[in-house]
């Protein structure tokens, strides 16, 4: 048995939002649980409350529009995201990103916006939608706000997400639709594992980005690059980004080496304008 | 909170805790002790279970989550005493030694073929990816699941990895 704790699942946002505000600091967000339950399982945490989300309609959706671009509810799992067509079309790295993330079980449960809830620095979504350039939608009692994803991520599992706060989607801009793309994602054994890095390169006409994960306390992003910048120029900005330490599963100077070693890989392969893995 | 859900085809209505995983609720309120506990934190996959249509880690999933789902577990498995294909093929190419890992890997087989029915090696390992087997070194069991596909050559043929 975990904690006792009461169980919510609202079917609205308005029901959810006065939910939150009622129970600030008290009630917590449960979407596919793959983080939470481990948290209650090992006793480091004991909510109150837990408000399921799932059962909301509108935060399950993938939309695509020419306008806006792609718009991820935050409940969408790895799977379904893997699996869409505008994704493969459009945005094939996050469908690469996402299939990189645990197991086929973990897959079918983890929830993007619950990989950037839990703001952990080796999210695997979180160097991909770096790249992409993504902002995320907070909404809450108070009203809705957008948040540039390179300012939503403050620390070590601490984003910018306030205690009555839901985020409800990503959005990833149509100009980075079609964006050439590669991605690494390094890790101690074949099988599922955690990032002791991760790199991803996204590059259009008009910006290259290269976003970090496991490399700082967040996933990191460099400045935006013009699309012509030298090799040279890409990892300046990708060593200016990061600040790694050394941990149980690497060391600094290991970090950044491969984190270069990667970005150098991933240019070439963008320079030979084959946007695949 | 009372939760209706549908497993191997038989409708259970339960009084279900809040603070119960899936896991558990499986175990002891329904009585199937197929599905195992290893780790209970989505690391081993021996709770592995298919929730509609799709495996998941059922240590990771609230009891109560699961009102209205449709689950298939091990115990779905065998009809009237006979096991299914996929158990024998378990067997017959001793994909089971002591068995923890079984059930749940079963499930990780069964939905991959399901999905695909003539799996490549590699295809086979992928899906099996968040299954633990601490016994067999995982030969046996992608032999087993060739086997279940109708794609395994004659044993004296057969190049180990
Ligand atoms: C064995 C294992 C392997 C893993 N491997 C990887 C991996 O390779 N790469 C990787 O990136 N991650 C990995 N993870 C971590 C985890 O699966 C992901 O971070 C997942 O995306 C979390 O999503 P979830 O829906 O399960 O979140 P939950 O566990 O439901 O929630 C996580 C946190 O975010 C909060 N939250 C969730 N949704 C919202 C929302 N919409 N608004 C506000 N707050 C919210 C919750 O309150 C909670 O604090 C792994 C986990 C396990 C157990
Ligand atoms: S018991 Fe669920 S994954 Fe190990
Ligand atoms: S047979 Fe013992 S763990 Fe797989």
């Amino acid at each position: 048995m975990l904690q006792e704790f009461s169980y919510q699942a609202p079917t609205t946002l308005k029901d959810l939002y006065s939910l939150l505000k009622k129970r600030a600091g008290k009630a917590v967000i449960l979407a596919g649980g793959t983080d939470l339950m481990v948290e209650m399982h090992n006793n480091w945490i004991a909510p109150e409350m837990l408000v399921d989300i799932k059962k909301i309609r509108e935060l399950g959706e993938i939309k695509f529009s020419r306008k806006e671009g792609l718009s991820i509810g935050a409940t969408v799992v790895c799977t379904e995201l893997i699996k869409d067509k505008n994704v493969q079309k459009y945005y094939p790295l996050l469908a690469d990103a996402a299939h990189r993330i645990g197991s086929h079980q973990l897959r079918n449960r983890a929830t993007i916006g619950g990989n950037l809830c839990t703001a952990s620095p080796c999210a695997d979504m979180g160097c991909s939608l770096l790249a992409l350039g993504a902002s995320v939608e907070l909404g809450s009692a108070d009203g809705v706000r957008i948040v540039a994803l390179k300012d939503y991520f403050t620390g070590p599992k601490k984003t910018q997400i306030q205690k009555h706060e839901v985020l409800q989607r990503i959005i990833v801009p149509i100009d980075m639709a079609n964006a050439e793309w590669g991605m690494r994602k390094l890790k101690r054994i074949k099988g599922h594992d955690l990032a002791l890095i991760s790199v991803a390169m996204a590059r259009t006409a008009g910006v290259m980005r290269v976003g970090i994960g496991s490399c700082a306390p967040t996933p990191v992003v460099t400045v935006d690059l013009p699309a012509s910048a030298s090799l040279d120029k890409v990892k300046e900005a990708t060593f200016k980004a990061v600040s790694p330490i050394d941990d149980v599963r690497a060391s600094k100077e290991y970090r950044l080496f491969m984190t270069g070693e990667y970005v150098e890989s991933v240019y070439a392969e963008l320079t030979r304008g084959r946007s695949r893995k | 909170m009372k939760i209706s859900l549908k497993v191997n085809g038989r409708k259970y209505t339960r009084d279900a805790s809040e603070s119960k995983n899936l896991l558990h609720f499986i175990r002891e309120d329904l009585g199937l002790t197929g599905t195992k506990e290893g780790c209970g934190a989505g690391e081993c996959g021996a709770c592995t279970i298919i929730m509609n249509g799709r495996t998941v880690n059922s240590c990771l999933i609230l009891a109560v989550e699961a009102d209205g789902a449709e689950i298939e577990t091990i115990e779905g498995e065998a009809k009237n005493g006979k096991l299914s294909k996929l158990q024998q093929a378990f067997q017959k190419n001793h994909a089971v030694q002591c068995g923890f890992c079984t059930p749940g890997m079963i499930m990780s087989a069964k939905a991959l073929l399901q999905k695909n029915a003539k799996p490549s090696v590699e295809e086979i390992k992928a899906a099996i990816e968040g299954n633990f087997c601490r016994c067999t070194g995982y030969q046996q069991i992608i032999e087993a699941v060739q086997d279940a596909s109708g794609q395994l050559k004659k044993k004296g043929e057969l190049k180990r990895a």
